[in-house]
């Protein structure tokens, strides 16, 4: 009697075993085989190569050309606001259209014309570092070289008397972090060179260091700044016109491949090399102003594609 | 009536027994398994597609998991890609799907032959668990197993929200296809 007890108990442990065994084997086996961790960069730290007014760690991805259409009104108050001019809606200070192509998932090349001075910008763009989230990399890094070319006709005779007088470079190392989904945070000191300055006071080399930030809200609803510190730096502060830091903070919606922000800044002007040396509005004075950026994105090449299993159409 | 002793050693030997015949029991397992992801909409199809899916099956109880990295998933359009981890997938959060379950009915692994056998379990997508009953084709030949299984996701079930916006060009079920080869385990 006691035997037979003895065997149906070891039978029992036995099945148990061999049960336990063959379910722990499935789920340790499918971990050892989990190769998630082998995707471990960080993206979209931004949602766009732009910010407001300054550009962001972000490139374009490879053969994507993003048309991109700014736009940023006059003061909404002080002497040249209020309702005689619909709150600034009158006045345009600055108009941009510009595409952005992506040579590579790293290197973006980008072009624009601006209504201020009609300056053409190209710019070249190179990410370097990428965030990844097993600590191997805690950063972005990507590098920005942007050349401005001013087309219109010279106010005074001396003024571009140099064909050169009419460039200027801006170079920037972008250093940006996503901290969670939700917030990712950029500095990016940065160095405009200009040919020509309209007081001999202002060194025609501004260093600048610039701030910028994003605080997602929903999945497709961000809130971005960005803040370029100017004056205390390399510049002179007995200059005969006063300048300010420009300041910029935004709504950035995203619908598929369209992004459209809605911005509040002080700067006039829409492209680095222009609004960095340039901002004379303040956000104290009513020298805010509306302004939006309007991006579509579009797919290039795509015809290349000749895997069928990931070929997508649109009818 | 026996000793103590002879107790132990009896509990010993059934032991060694029980771990001898759960290494005898089969366990394949496929490193490569391929998952085409599909949505259709009159205005637009979208396809995207992983060869980096994992399976594991135990011949012996018949038991069939599968996982696949969501950001293995490729897409033609990077953006959409971009979006698809970022917006829908949330696959820093949840970086896989998964499915787990029993094959029935009984199949011997032994023999070779084709076989339409359906998976009961869970599949977890997006952090969301959803009873299943799964369709698909076994065929064995040489001891290797050959799996393929077209099914059906649906977005509202994995609480995966489209926005209005985007409704039109993405499908509220999404056509996955898992297929791909399991060979023995040494």
């Amino acid at each position: 009697m006691n035997r037979h007890k003895l065997f149906i108990y070891l039978f029992l442990l036995l099945v148990i075993i061999a049960m336990q065994a063959s379910a722990q084997q499935v789920d340790s086996l499918l971990k050892t085989m989990d190769n998630s961790a082998k995707f471990n960069t960080v993206e979209s730290t931004f949602k766009s190569p732009h910010i407001v007014l300054s550009h962001s760690t972000e490139t374009q991805k490879k053969h994507d050309l993003d048309l991109r259409i700014r736009h940023h009104f006059g003061d909404i108050g002080g002497k040249f606001g209020g309702a005689h001019t619909l709150y600034g809606l009158d006045v345009a200070t600055d108009l941009f259209i510009g595409f952005d192509y992506g040579v590579t998932e790293k290197l973006t090349i980008g072009i624009g014309r601006s209504k201020h001075d009609e300056l053409y910008d190209l710019y070249v763009k190179q990410k370097i570092f990428q965030q990844k989230n097993d600590g191997g990399m805690p950063i972005n890094l990507t590098l920005l070289a942007q050349v401005g070319l001013i087309a219109r006709k010279p106010f005074a005779t001396d003024e571009f008397s140099n064909y050169s007088d009419r460039l200027s470079y801006f170079i920037q190392p972008i250093i940006s972090r996503k901290f969670s989904s939700r917030i990712s945070a950029q500095v990016m000191p940065a160095l405009l060179i200009r040919s020509a300055t309209g007081d001999v006071n202002d060194p025609e080399n501004l260093f600048t260091v610039g701030f910028a930030g994003r605080i997602k809200l929903t999945k497709r609803l961000s809130f971005v700044a960005d803040y370029t510190l100017v004056n205390g730096l390399s510049r002179a502060d007995n200059l005969a016109t006063k300048y300010y830091n420009p300041l910029g903070v935004g709504l950035e919606i995203e619908t598929g491949g369209h992004i459209f922000s809605l911005n509040f800044m002080n700067s006039e002007y829409i492209i680095e090399n222009s609004f960095v040396g340039n901002t004379q509005k303040s956000w104290n004075k009513g020298g805010v102003r509306f302004g939006f950026t309007i991006s579509r994105n579009f797919s290039l090449f795509k015809s290349k594609n000749k895997n069928q299993d990931t070929k997508s159409t649109i009818y | 009536m026996i000793s103590i002793k002879n107790k132990k050693l009896a509990l010993a030997a059934i032991c060694f027994l029980g771990f001898a015949l759960q290494g005898s029991a089969q366990t394949l397992i496929g490193k490569t398994i391929k998952v085409n992801l599909f949505s259709s909409t009159p205005v637009e199809d979208i396809k995207a597609s992983s060869n980096m899916g994992t399976a594991v099956l135990v011949t012996q109880t018949q038991e069939l998991a599968v996982q696949v990295s969501i950001k293995s998933l490729v897409f033609d359009k990077k953006l959409m890609q971009e979006h698809f981890n970022e917006n829908y997938m949330e696959s820093d959060k949840y970086p896989l799907a998964k499915f787990k379950g029993t094959i029935e009915p009984k199949i011997d692994w032994t023999k070779d032959g084709e076989y339409a056998v359906s998976a009961k379990g869970v599949l977890s997508v997006h952090g969301v668990d959803q009873p299943r009953n799964i369709n698909g084709k076994i065929s064995i030949k040489n001891g290797i197993v050959n799996l393929d299984s077209s099914f059906e996701v649906t977005c509202v079930a994995h609480q995966i929200k489209i926005p209005r916006l985007v409704f039109a060009k993405i499908a509220e079920v999404i056509q996955l296809k898992v297929s791909g080869t399991l060979t023995p385990l040494k």
